[in-house]
């Protein structure tokens, strides 16, 4: 196994200060993506609130059972992500990588499903446009931010899967030690991305249900 | 019990009760979309969503345990949300 010293890098005296400063870093990062998301979710709001009919409607075309296999899977994948991280930080390299491998897994998963669920949605044409099948005209309005927040979302979800699995390569081949601060970034992202798809299940596939 | 299997336990049992009250807070937030409360029916489950990412924050990525500048920082987030929906809707609201 890779020695402990390898893990601490410049300009950390010790691995938990090297470890908090990976952290703050993320949590800075991850300060001016929750604005970015809070863009969309406010424009969502707005529309909302002067559309409140036309996005019950359109929200009820949504397809429920994929999004909420979606949460699932999702909330599993926090899950593997926590287990991982702490195996990592217990330096059980094996049991982090078995954890990481089913967080890829899990995360390809939304991502085979969501595939199914844009299959779904452009045969029935719900893209806005000349064949845009609903009506009012606002309910064009949700399935523009329907595209847009999920296909951005799936985005950075796609990021993660990808950090991930270079992650599992440097740890496998012994380049990164797995008690480095390493899994701490990755962890914390991939569990933003999971904040995110928390908010966006209730918004996009709850309304109209009643 | 070996001490492996203590040690493996340990890691996964806490992160493991936290999964159960989100598929639980889930649950809730999908069967009560089915129940007619108006508009109460996204108040709840905004809620419940709110509920959720607090549990995941707290227990999954572990800001139980963050220094005080991590919580600092992740808290600045939500409050430049916060004006920026209130400087918005402020606006649209007040409009005649």
């Amino acid at each position: 196994m890779t020695d402990l010293s390898d893990a601490l890098q410049e300009p950390w005296s010790d691995l938990r200060l090297q470890r908090e400063a990976v952290g703050l870093g993320m949590w800075f990062f991850l300060a001016s993506e929750v604005l970015f998301f809070a863009a969309l979710f406010c424009s969502y709001a707005v529309y909302r609130s002067f559309n409140a009919e036309a996005f019950r409607i359109a929200a009820a075309h949504t397809k429920l059972i994929y999004g909420s296999i979606n949460t699932a899977l999702l909330l599993t994948s926090s899950l593997t992500m926590t287990i991982a991280l702490r195996a990592a930080t217990a330096r059980l390299q094996r049991m982090t990588l078995f954890f990481l491998g089913l967080t890829v897994l899990l995360g390809l998963a939304f991502l085979v499903t969501k595939g199914l669920e844009y299959y779904g949605d452009i045969e029935e044409h719900l893209i806005p446009g000349s064949t845009f099948p609903l009506k009012p005209a606002a309910t064009e309005i949700f399935w523009a931010l329907y595209w847009v927040m999920t296909g951005i979302h799936a985005i950075h979800l796609t990021a993660g899967i990808g950090v991930v699995i270079v992650v599992m390569l440097l740890f496998g081949r012994e380049i990164v030690p797995v008690q480095g601060s390493t899994m701490e970034g990755v962890a914390i992202y991939w569990h933003f991305v999971d904040t995110v798809w928390i908010f966006l299940y209730p918004l996009i596939y709850l309304g109209g249900r009643t | 019990m070996t001490n492996g299997d203590r040690s493996a336990h340990r890691l996964w049992r806490a992160p493991a009760w936290a999964w159960v009250v989100l598929m639980l807070l889930f649950a809730i937030n999908l069967g009560s979309a089915f129940i007619p409360l108006g508009n109460g029916n996204v108040i709840l489950n905004l809620f419940v969503a709110a509920v959720m990412v607090v549990v995941l924050a707290i227990f999954l990525m572990d800001l139980q345990n963050a220094q005080t500048l991590v919580r600092v920082v992740a808290v600045a987030g939500l409050f430049w949300v916060v004006l920026m929906f209130s400087l918005v809707f402020s606006d649209y609201l007040s409009r005649s």
